[in-house]
């Protein structure tokens, strides 16, 4: 069962990747903003149909929550319109390596202000050698 | 050209850190459906506002092009659905390292062969050495977040 899990989110990854490489070609054919809009138009339709049918029932109203909160889909197109750019210049793995990067170095950033009301918690050693890594590894990447 | 580029994938990934530390906060409050559900919709509201005003006329329109093209969606939702169903029965160490080494595994191959209509960059020396150094890193992040969640 574990392994089954572990091997399916395996695939939920293969699946991100496969977004990214989708998203380059059919960016500079329809343009970048285009793409980007097939990927939200039919996500918002999927997730909609998941929504009507699987959410719980009495969950509070979006306006119930602070404005903040709700900007997550004013982000999202920020990364989907930078993925169909970056994708087709540089490739594939080093668009998904530059976008770890940046994970982690805002991850270790969130944590150590604690912004966005998580825990404050302090900078993580561990976090800032995998940041050295994966730094290492755009460098090889950009090496060809 | 290409450090510009290597920029702005490391904004893209600082943008969708940010992104999921506040999803994750609304998915708390209201269901993980409906937040992801209120992402896509408002990124398509907002896609939608700036290619009426800024995008240029192309001659390839979006139902021009081959369907296979359109299924990008497709393979973003299911991720959101099994990461609900994984992360509180795997953790989410395993899971971050998981779906890391699935995105470098997936990406490696389709630059390797050029699938999906990419342009094929071959696996060379140095492109094994940054696998190398990605998995070092992938080790640091699961012993890190062990103790707490990766945003």
């Amino acid at each position: 069962m574990q392994i089954l899990l572990i091997l399916l989110v395996v695939a939920g990854g293969m699946g991100l990747s496969v977004e990214a490489g989708l998203l380059g070609p059919l960016g500079s054919e329809v343009g970048e903003l285009w793409a980007t809009f097939s990927i939200f138009g039919v996500g918002a339709a999927l997730t909609f149909l998941l929504m009507l049918f699987f959410s719980p029932r009495n969950s509070p109203s979006f306006f119930a929550q602070p404005p903040l909160l709700l900007l997550g889909g004013v982000l999202g197109p920020v990364y989907v319109v930078i993925l169909t750019l970056a994708a087709p210049a540089i490739g594939i793995a080093m668009t998904m390596i530059g976008i770890l990067a940046g994970q982690v170095f805002k991850s270790l950033i969130i944590d150590h202000y604690g912004l966005f009301g998580t825990a404050r918690r302090k900078i993580d050693v561990k976090r800032i050698i995998a940041l050295l890594f994966i730094v290492a590894a755009l460098v090889f990447m950009a090496k060809g | 050209m290409t450090i510009l580029m290597i920029m702005l994938a490391v904004i893209g990934g600082a943008t969708l850190s940010v992104q999921a530390a506040l999803n994750g906060r609304l998915g708390s409050n209201v269901g993980v459906f409906r937040s992801a559900f209120l992402t896509f919709s408002v990124g398509a509201l907002v896609t939608a506002l700036l290619i009426f005003f800024f995008e240029p006329r192309h001659a390839v329109t979006l139902l021009d092009v081959p369907k296979w093209q359109l299924l990008g969606a497709l393979c973003g939702v299911p991720y959101i659905v099994i990461m609900v169903l994984a992360v509180q029965r795997i953790g989410t160490a395993v899971a971050t390292v998981a779906v890391i080494f699935g995105q470098l595994t997936m990406s490696v191959l389709i630059d390797n062969f050029g699938w999906l209509g990419n342009e094929a960059i071959a696996l060379s020396n140095s492109r094994m050495a940054a696998i190398a150094c990605l998995a070092i890193a992938l080790f640091f992040i699961h012993s890190s977040s062990k103790v707490k969640t990766v945003a």
